[in-house]
């Protein structure tokens, strides 16, 4: 098997494994419990979250514990528009983020909000002269993605923070980081509120996080208990959250060195298809090499995945979230409906070999060869 | 050019015969909160000057804000080159990157054989800057940009950003002190301005299984934790109350439950300050907050010890002390809803105006001296460090 889909979703490495099995069978008691073995898995949860938030430079207290990304988008974007109303109804986002963002958003303007959608440029860059025009008084959150989840384009948040803060101060920042940490250095302190899954750096499906600066009021989306996490109620999911913590340590050493093997890889798969003229490479110079994505002019993308996975060859269209449909990262950047309808997305990992990509394109090859001849 | 850290000294640079004992304490202190970097450091009389890895600067920056004895942290550069031509050049180096409009350059000139005159050489820097960068003036009332560059004896120093550090005495140098840590919100902010006035603090805490639980002993290690973080390291002394507590539940009249208590806990303190060569006490009482801190009842209490007790926050307002606990990032633990050995058993009306000669009679019902010997005896130390890596759960973690 060749799985190249590690942006979908990452096995979970074998050290986190064994962080739940412990977890779950030594640590029974209720975090919230008041006898000794609630106060021993109490605890681990302090010292898991203290963890988090030392790799991170942010207090404890700021990390809210999710079901994942999707949960933690809602919890920040909802959260935050409910929250300040009174301040203003103006929300901006980017052409470019997952389609969770998208659909949060069109709940808050069925509701009242207005969203904007800020232009990128040909590199897939926020076009900061047209973020600056959109932020006005009313503007309460800016949410824009640290990278790009179908071409890996990475955003300067720093930049964007200086951008918008200037315009109105108040504004608040928010960035889902889901595809960022793990893979390249992220700086919390540029955002607001960030966004952040397990299940992306070979951790647990089903834990995610929220981090928001102590200085932002949010309203929950659910309501349960008032001890500890009266943001996000209910009996914390130690096992998980355990794992998690493991997980972002693991990902969080020699960011740098994994960056420079993967760039290798991602060089020689894309030196390989270029000699095909009918295969466009979808990659600016703010992709992260992790995410390669490509059009197959000549064949559609979901017959060229099903004829890799015959070949046990795992790839995706666009993100997972939204199979089947046409890139929209792809569209904002080429402005080009065909080519954003014919994407493929490879990704890869620290866990890929270059044994394991130069099977991909022998695989690649004949699979290509056969279907674009059909045509 | 080099980028480094410089330290300057607060209220230090008063100190004359002794400035090397409380520098060299300083720079010990300094090392200790910066034992998971690597750094150099280096001193002289004036400042002190820290080399850090790049990506670990905003960390360190922000280690160094907990420490006593910092008047300022500032990020600058270093060059030994001192002809003119290289200041004006490194002077615009730095300020090519920065984004802005007026400009100040402040000259400062230590060594005083250097030709130039710090006025003469502002003008100099000033006019090459205007000359070489775009849409800037110059304005020295309110200057958005504030360049200060010092001629030093074996360097010049460049430096644009400061940041205030805590002030205070390094800590250490003034003795030892055991704090009464209950956890309540008082009590860490005592020893966090203990802490400041050079004292290095350790503590005692008062445990009465099964009318206390762990979580109430956690949180008052977790506010250790939080001192630890400006005292490098705390010895925390745990001592079981139980028995005292109890005899002292059946055998003394209601209203003079919290006075014995107090006194009884103000003996063992002193006993365990003693055997620890520490000097004061230190505790958190506020005047007038409660009826133990009432000045008749602090009379009362206090009669038992002869080593100094220090209050630093005696007259403070609740509020007042309040905000210092959210400054120190105390607060949320400290409210934290845990008995602890005070506030279990308090009477409806204890006595506001307790009389020693009172307490003296009441005492006499219990034989206190032996339950106490036997309490001082078997306190448990903890000792808590500030940058303790969740050791505990190194194999989950």
């Amino acid at each position: 098997m060749i799985y190249l889909d590690y942006s979908a979703t990452t096995p979970v490495s074998y050290e986190v494994i064994d962080t739940i099995n412990k977890v779950t069978k030594e640590y029974i008691g209720n975090p919230n419990s008041l006898h000794s073995l609630g106060v021993k898995s109490k605890e681990l949860m302090e010292s898991a979250t203290n963890q988090i938030a030392n790799i991170f430079n942010v207090s404890a207290g700021e990390i809210i514990y999710t079901s994942g990304s999707t949960e933690s988008n809602n919890l920040a974007l909802i959260g935050v528009a409910l929250a300040n109303r009174k301040k203003g109804n103006h929300i901006i986002v980017s052409k470019l983020e997952h389609p969770s963002i998208y659909n949060i958003c069109n709940y808050l303007e069925s509701i009242g909000f207005e969203i904007s959608y800020v232009k990128n440029d040909s590199e897939g860059l926020i076009d900061f002269d047209d973020l600056k025009r959109l932020v006005k008084d009313s503007t309460i959150l800016v949410s824009i993605c640290a990278v790009n989840s179908e071409m890996g384009i990475r955003q300067p948040l720093k930049m964007i923070r200086q951008i918008v803060k200037k315009e109105n101060f108040g504004t608040l920042i928010h960035s889902d980081m889901t595809q960022a940490i793990g893979k390249v250095s992220v700086n919390l302190h540029d955002v607001d509120l960030a966004s952040m899954s397990a299940h992306k750096i070979y951790g647990p499906k089903g834990i995610g996080l929220l981090y928001k600066n102590s200085n932002v009021n949010i309203i929950p989306l659910m309501y349960g208990t008032t001890k500890g996490n009266s943001l996000r109620p209910g009996t914390p999911a130690l096992p998980l959250i355990a794992a998690f913590s493991k997980a972002i340590r693991l990902a969080n050493t020699d960011i740098e060195k994994k960056e420079r093997f993967i760039n290798l890889l991602n060089e020689k798969i894309v030196e390989h298809l270029k000699k095909y003229p009918h295969i466009l490479i979808n990659k600016t110079k703010y992709s992260i090499p992790h995410i390669l994505n490509i059009s197959i002019m000549d064949v559609m993308s979901e017959t060229f995945i099903h004829a890799l996975e015959k070949k046990e060859v795992y790839v995706s269209t666009n993100t997972a979230c939204s199979s089947g449909e046409l890139s929209t990262s792809v569209m904002a950047i080429y402005n080009d409906l065909n080519r954003s309808k014919h994407t493929i997305r490879i990704s890869l990992s620290k866990l890929t070999t270059t044994d394991e990509v130069n099977r991909f394109l022998q695989i690649f090859d004949e699979e290509y060869k056969k279907l674009s001849n059909l045509k | 050019m080099e980028k480094l850290i410089i330290i300057k000294y607060g209220e230090l640079s008063t100190k004359k015969d002794n400035i090397g004992y409380f520098l060299n304490t300083l720079k010990n202190n300094i090392e200790k909160t910066l034992s998971n970097f690597n750094y150099e450091i280096s001193l002289d009389i004036g400042r002190m000057f820290i080399n850090v890895e790049e990506n670990d600067l905003e960390k360190v920056l922000k280690e160094l804000q907990n420490v006593f004895g910092i008047h300022e942290i500032i990020i600058g550069f270093k060059d030994s080159n001192f002809d003119i031509s290289a200041i004006k050049e490194n002077t615009l180096n730095i300020l090519k990157n920065k984004e802005f409009k007026t400009f100040k350059i402040n000259t400062k000139r230590s060594n005083k054989k250097y030709p130039l005159k710090s006025m003469e050489i502002n003008n100099i820097i000033g006019s090459y800057i205007l000359k070489n960068l775009k849409d800037i003036k110059v304005d020295v009332l309110n200057p958005e940009v504030l360049m200060e560059v010092e001629i030093r004896q074996h360097e010049v120093l460049y430096y644009l950003e400061k940041i205030p550090g805590l002030g205070g005495y390094p800590v250490g140098t003034l003795g030892k002190g055991l704090l009464m840590l209950s956890g309540g919100i008082d009590s860490p902010v005592a020893g966090f301005l203990a802490i400041k006035r050079g004292i290095k603090l350790e503590a005692i805490y008062f445990e009465s299984p099964p009318h206390t639980s762990i979580e109430a002993k956690n949180k008052v290690l977790a506010l250790a934790k939080i001192l630890a973080k400006y005292n490098a390291t705390i010895k925390v002394h745990i001592v079981n109350f139980t028995n005292i507590q109890e005899a002292i539940l059946k055998n003394i009249p209601n209203d003079y439950l919290i006075t014995i208590m107090r006194r009884m806990m103000y003996r063992i303190s002193e006993r365990i300050a003693h055997k620890n060569k520490c000097l004061i006490l230190v505790n958190g009482e506020s005047i007038g907050q409660v009826a133990s801190q009432t000045l008749t009842s602090i009379n009362c209490i206090n009669e038992v010890v002869k080593m100094p007790v220090i209050r630093p926050v005696a007259c403070f307002d609740k509020l007042e002390i309040i905000n210092y606990a959210k400054k120190i990032n105390s607060y949320e633990t400290s409210i934290l809803p845990y008995e602890d050995c005070c506030t279990i058993f308090v009477p409806k009306h204890p006595v506001i105006n307790p009389k020693v000669e009172k307490a003296i009679e009441y005492e006499k019902l219990i034989d206190y001296e032996a339950l106490i010997t036997e309490a001082t005896k078997n306190a448990l130390i903890i000792n808590i460090s500030a940058n303790e890596n969740n050791s505990k759960f190194e194999d989950i973690l």
